[in-house]
């Protein structure tokens, strides 16, 4: 493993490799091209919205793997109650770019209970899009509390701590290359 | 139609690019430890591919934060008047700051985020780019870790755009001429 002990320690287990990732995305990234037969250059095109921070990662590496022209955008979130599942979301840094008759496709990292999605499901729904979809790189069902459709899926896993690859623990360990389980000790400190 | 019909020549491939980013994080690696826990700060959208290859290679703790600016000025002249249209999550008072470029050109861009940044008494602050095209400085802004020195040409991909497209292409490319001194319809000059 490449990071600093300080950090692997922290890891009970790999969950996703870093060849598991990419080949993955790799292949995510072909069924999006093949979906956009249609889209074309400029203000018409497709716009990719990758939500901050955590879809960054998976955002910059599914763009590259793209091969249909389109545009990239982000958004900022965050909850009003920290560490609270009530769902409510505040919108900190709106798109920049107007989505109107555009086909909009929402980056996620994760989608755990389902709120930060639906919103944004239907807070672009509300902009009147040509199409609006949704791909997500992990989706936990276990922990859906409510229904949202994701149109394109990286993997299914279950209701453990999963950092890196955009994901942390306390904006720690986001940035390792693999999807690792968090020690038990590490976020019950 | 595809994105690189566009593209003159690959001014550096995606291997090259690979293989400096991994030196410019052994670079970093070297300059700070866990205990700095450097925050790295992104200016959104360009930076956004060349934090995550970066951040994958660093070793020691650090988080990442993202800031979009945005100028008041035409297409391709910065005017230099700096926008925030978001802001920082963290307060880096105390701390060690990288800030990460896709590239610094004018350097209008970057001494006002420089600035702005000071004046909240970090403990450090360092700057980061990809690029440098040092034949468009305007003002003088120092750079403690460069990729690679470009030309003067009109530079596309890993991030850098052209009226928002070939953003996601995977390596360095030079735009085509015909691509940017065409006239498009509905432009205000």
């Amino acid at each position: 493993m490449r990071k600093a002990n300080q950090i692997s320690n922290a890891i009970e287990r790999v969950l996703l490799d870093e060849e598991a990732i990419d080949a993955r995305v790799r292949k995510l990234a072909a069924e999006i091209s093949a979906d956009y037969p249609d889209a074309v250059y400029g203000d018409d095109g497709l716009v990719l919205v990758g939500v901050l921070k955590g879809a960054f990662v998976f955002l910059a590496d599914l763009a590259r793997r793209l091969t249909i022209p389109h545009h990239v955008d982000f958004i900022a979130l965050s909850s009003y109650n920290e560490g609270t599942t009530t769902g409510e979301v505040r919108l900190i840094m709106d798109s920049r770019i107007n989505v109107a008759d555009r086909h909009v496709l929402i980056v996620e990292d994760i989608v755990d209970t389902g709120y930060t999605l639906d919103y944004l499901q239907r807070t672009f729904a509300a902009r009147n899009p040509a199409s609006l979809r949704t791909c997500v790189f992990l989706s936990k069902p276990d922990r859906r509390r409510v229904e949202v459709d994701i149109d394109y899926l990286g993997f299914e896993i279950p209701d453990v701590w999963v950092v890196g690859y955009g994901l942390d623990f306390a904006d720690r360990y986001r940035t390792l290359p693999y999807i690792g389980a968090l020690k038990k000790r590490i976020y019950e400190k | 139609m595809g994105l690189q019909d566009d593209v003159q020549k690959i001014l550096i491939p995606e291997d090259t690019l690979q293989q400096r980013i991994k030196e410019m994080g052994d670079a970093i690696n070297a300059m700070y430890t866990d205990e700095d826990r450097p925050l790295l700060v992104c200016v959104l959208k360009g930076a956004f591919i060349f934090l995550a290859d970066l951040t994958r290679h660093l070793e020691m703790r650090h988080e990442v934060d993202f800031m979009e600016t945005s100028s008041y000025g035409a297409r391709t002249e910065s005017s230099g008047v700096v926008r925030i249209l978001l802001d920082l999550e963290r307060n880096i008072e105390g701390r060690h700051v990288i800030i990460v470029e896709d590239i610094v050109d004018s350097g209008r861009t970057l001494d006002y985020v420089t600035r702005n940044l000071d004046t909240r008494g970090p403990a450090s602050l360092r700057v980061c780019t990809l690029l440098n095209k040092p034949s468009r400085r305007v003002i003088d802004v120092p750079i403690d870790f460069v990729g690679f020195e470009v030309p003067d040409e009109f530079v596309i991909g890993y991030g850098l755009d052209f009226d928002e497209e070939y953003r996601n292409l995977p390596f360095i490319g030079v735009l085509k001429e015909e691509v940017y001194s065409e006239p498009e319809e509905g432009d205000v000059c």
